[in-house]
C-alpha cells in the first residue's frame, strides 16, 4: 500500500487543520470557502499534497463550527446547527468546557467511522460502476440530480428546475464535438471557449454572495467578551462518564452522517438535522434533549463529521460530489488533470491510499489541535469579520485569475455568480443544486449523445438494459420520496 | 411510436440538441412550478399576484452593500492596469475602511491596524503565490521584472 507521508505532508496538513477551525469558528465563515480560497495554492504542489491540505481544511472547518455553536449559540457552519440546541444550554449550566470536549471527541468518532466506509465502500460502488455504459452514466447523473432535489425540503420542482439552468449555463461554450459555439455572444467566443470555469463560479456561488450578504446586514456579527461564555472548568470531562451508554448513539449518528454524505449535494446541515432528530426519537429521555445533555450534542457532532468520510465517497467512485466542499475538491483534482470515477482507484492507487492516510491524519491532529489547546481555540469567534473579508476577497480574485493561466474574465465572473449565488438564495432556490447541474451538465450532455447516437438516435435506448432499469426504480422512489415528505411537512405545518 | 422516440444526432447541429432539450424542460417545468404555487396561493386565500416586496432585508446597511460592489467593480477594473500587488495593498485597505463602518472613520488605531494588515497579507501573498510558486498574477505598471534573476514581483 504505498502512500504518500513525511513531516512536510504533516505540516501542510497541520495548516490546513488550523486554518479550516478558524474559518469553521467564525460565524458567516464556511468549510466550503476555506478549501475554496485555499485551492489557488494547491496549483503548485503535488497531488498528494494538496491533498493533505484540502482535506485538513475540510475535516477543520466542519469542526470548528461547535466551538460558536456552544459558547454563543450561534452555528460556525450550516453543519454545526443542532449543536447549539444541546451544546449552549451546557455553556448556560457552566459546563462549556466539557460540551466543547464532547464535541470535539464526537467529531473525531464521527471522522473515524466515516474513515472506515469511505476505504470500504468506495472500491465497491466503483467496481460496481466500471460496468456502466453511457446509458447508465447518464441515468446516475440524473439520480443524483433529483436525489438533491428531493431533499432539498418542499423546493423539489424549484431544485430541479435551478438544477437545469445550472446544465444549460455549463453548456455555454464550444462544443467539442463540432466546434460550434452555442448559446454565447459574439464578443465573448475568445474568453468562452471551454464556457464558464468552475472555480469562479463556486466562490463566487459560496464565498462573494455570503459576503454580499454580511454587507447588507452590516457586517455586525461580532462578539465581544460579554456574549461569549467562557471555558469554564466546573464539571470537566470524563471520557468513561460522558461517553458512557452512548455507543449506539455514536454509531447511528456517524452511519447517518455518512450516508446523508454519500447523497450527492446533500450537506451537512441535513445529516446534523437528521441524526439529532433520530437520537430524539430512539432516546429513553426525549424530554430532556434540547436542555443540555451530552446526546444531543454527541449526536450533531458524530454526524457532522460523519459526513466528510461519506461526501468524498460518491466523488472519487462515480465523479459526483457529495457535497459543496467536494465539490471544490473535484475542482482540486481536474487542476492535476486527475479525472475521479471508477477508474480512479485502480488508476491511481498512491493517491487512493493518500486520501485514506491525509483523512486519518487530519482527524488525529483535528483533535489534538482543538482538545488541548480549548481555551486559546475559543478566542477565534472573537477575530472580527470585517478584517478576514477583505483579504479572502483578494485570495478569491488571485485564484479566480490563476485557474486557467491568468484571465480577468474569471475575476469578473466572481462577481457575476456572487450576484447570482445572492439573487438565488434571495428568491429561495437551493444553490447548491445549480452548483451540481453546472458541474454534471457537460458529463450529462456527453453520456446522452454517446448513449442515443450508438443506436441511431433511438431515445429507447434508455429502457432497455436491466441496469438501466434498477436506476429509473431508483429515480422514482427518489421523487416519491420528495412528493410523501413534502405532504408530511405540509400536514405539519398546518 | 419508434419514430417519435428517435433523435436524429447529425454531425453539424449535434452541438443544439442537449441544450434544446434542456429548455424544453426549463419551461415546461417553469410552468408547473407557476401552476403548483398558484394552487398552493389560491388555496391559501392569497392574491396571486402580490407587489414584489424589496429583496433586501428590512433597513439593510445601504453603504456597505452597494459599497462592497462598487469597490470590487473598481478594484477588478484596475487590476491589470496597475498590477496585482499595488492594487491589493491599495483596496485591502479601502475594504477594511468600508466594513468598519462610519464610526470608526476617525479611530486612527483602526487605520493603522487596516495599513498593516493589507502590507502584510497582500504583499506575502504576492511573494509567495507569485514570485516563489510562479503562478501568473495580473500585471500592469507598478510590476516589476528582474529579467536576469526570472523574477517578477507582480
Amino acid at each position: 500500500m504505498p502512500f504518500a507521508f513525511g513531516i512536510d505532508y504533516l505540516a501542510v496538513a497541520f495548516l490546513g487543520v488550523v486554518i479550516g477551525i478558524i474559518f469553521g469558528a467564525i460565524p458567516g465563515m464556511t468549510a466550503t470557502m476555506a478549501v475554496a480560497v485555499f485551492l489557488p495554492l494547491t496549483y503548485a504542489y503535488s497531488m498528494e499534497m494538496a491533498l493533505y491540505l484540502l482535506l485538513g481544511l475540510y475535516v477543520g472547518g466542519i469542526s470548528g463550527g461547535l466551538v460558536p455553536a456552544i459558547l454563543i449559540n450561534i452555528p460556525g457552519t450550516p453543519s454545526s446547527v443542532c449543536t447549539t440546541f444541546d451544546g449552549h444550554p451546557m455553556a448556560l449550566k457552566g459546563e462549556s468546557e466539557r460540551a466543547l470536549k464532547i464535541g470535539i471527541t464526537s467529531s473525531f468518532i464521527g471522522g473515524m467511522i466515516s474513515l472506515g466506509v469511505l476505504a470500504v465502500f468506495t472500491p465497491v460502488l466503483a467496481g460496481w460502476a466500471i460496468k456502466f455504459s453511457a446509458v447508465e452514466k447518464f441515468l446516475i447523473i440524473l439520480f443524483a440530480m433529483t436525489v438533491i432535489a428531493a431533499l432539498s425540503r418542499r423546493q423539489m420542482l424549484r431544485g430541479i428546475w435551478i438544477g437545469m439552468v445550472g446544465v444549460l449555463i455549463s453548456l455555454m461554450n464550444q462544443f467539442p464535438v463540432n466546434n460550434t459555439f452555442r448559446m454565447v455572444p459574439k464578443f465573448l467566443q475568445s474568453e468562452m471557449q471551454s464556457g464558464f470555469q468552475l472555480f469562479p463560479l463556486l466562490i463566487g456561488l459560496f464565498a462573494i454572495s455570503q459576503m454580499f450578504e454580511e454587507c447588507e446586514t452590516g457586517m455586525r456579527a461580532k462578539y465581544t467578551k460579554e456574549d461569549a461564555y467562557e471555558v469554564s472548568r466546573v464539571d470537566g470531562f470524563k471520557f468513561t462518564r460522558d461517553f458512557k451508554g452512548q455507543w449506539v448513539n455514536v454509531i447511528r449518528s456517524a452511519l447517518i452522517g455518512t450516508f446523508v454524505g454519500i447523497l450527492p449535494g446533500v450537506g451537512g446541515s441535513a445529516a446534523s438535522i437528521l441524526a439529532y432528530s433520530q437520537a430524539k426519537s430512539w432516546s429513553k429521555h426525549p424530554e430532556l434533549l434540547g436542555t443540555g445533555v451530552p446526546e444531543g450534542l454527541i449526536a450533531s457532532e458524530t454526524s457532522n463529521n460523519g459526513l466528510t468520510g461519506g461526501a468524498l465517497v460518491p466523488l472519487l467512485s462515480l465523479g459526483i460530489p457529495g457535497d459543496s466542499t467536494t465539490a471544490v475538491l473535484i475542482g482540486a483534482f481536474m487542476l492535476q488533470g486527475i479525472q475521479v470515477g471508477p477508474l480512479f482507484i485502480s488508476s491511481h492507487p498512491t493517491i487512493w491510499n493518500t486520501v485514506l492516510m491525509a483523512m486519518l491524519v487530519c482527524n488525529v491532529i483535528m483533535f489534538l489541535v482543538m482538545f488541548f489547546p480549548i481555551k486559546l481555540i475559543s478566542k477565534i469567534i472573537f477575530i472580527p469579520q470585517e478584517r478576514l473579508y477583505p483579504v479572502v476577497l483578494m485570495m478569491c480574485t488571485l485564484g479566480a485569475y490563476a485557474t486557467l493561466n491568468g484571465r480577468m474574465f474569471d475575476v469578473w465572473g466572481l462577481l457575476l455568480f456572487g450576484i447570482v449565488g445572492y439573487l438565488l438564495k434571495k428568491f429561495n432556490f437551493p444553490v447548491s443544486c445549480f452548483l451540481i447541474g453546472f458541474i454534471l451538465g457537460r458529463d450529462l450532455e456527453n453520456y446522452f449523445i454517446q448513449a442515443i447516437s450508438a443506436k441511431s438516435g433511438s431515445l429507447a435506448v434508455f429502457f432497455t438494459r436491466p441496469m438501466s432499469w434498477i436506476i429509473w426504480a431508483l429515480i422514482a422512489v427518489s421523487i416519491l420520496y420528495a412528493i410523501l415528505d413534502n405532504r408530511k411537512s405540509k400536514r405539519a405545518a398546518n | 411510436m419508434a419514430e417519435l422516440l428517435r433523435i436524429n444526432v447529425v454531425h453539424s447541429t449535434q452541438h443544439k440538441i442537449f441544450p434544446t432539450i434542456t429548455i424544453w424542460i426549463l419551461v415546461i417545468l417553469g410552468i408547473i412550478i407557476l401552476l403548483v404555487e398558484g394552487r398552493a396561493k389560491a388555496k391559501a386565500g392569497k392574491p396571486l399576484f402580490t407587489k414584489p416586496k424589496s429583496i433586501f432585508v428590512e433597513n439593510y446597511d445601504k453603504l456597505k452593500f452597494w459599497g462592497c460592489i462598487a469597490l470590487m467593480v473598481a478594484y477588478f477594473s484596475l487590476l491589470d492596469v496597475i498590477g496585482f500587488t499595488v492594487t491589493s495593498i491599495l483596496f485591502v485597505y479601502l475594504f477594511n475602511t468600508l466594513f468598519g463602518g462610519l464610526d470608526r472613520l476617525k479611530n486612527k488605531k483602526y487605520h493603522l491596524n487596516s495599513i498593516i494588515i493589507s502590507l502584510v497579507s497582500v504583499i506575502s501573498i504576492s511573494l509567495l503565490f507569485g514570485t516563489v510558486f510562479d503562478i501568473t498574477l495580473p500585471d500592469g505598471i507598478c510590476t516589476i521584472w528582474i529579467k536576469s534573476l526570472g523574477i517578477t514581483i507582480f
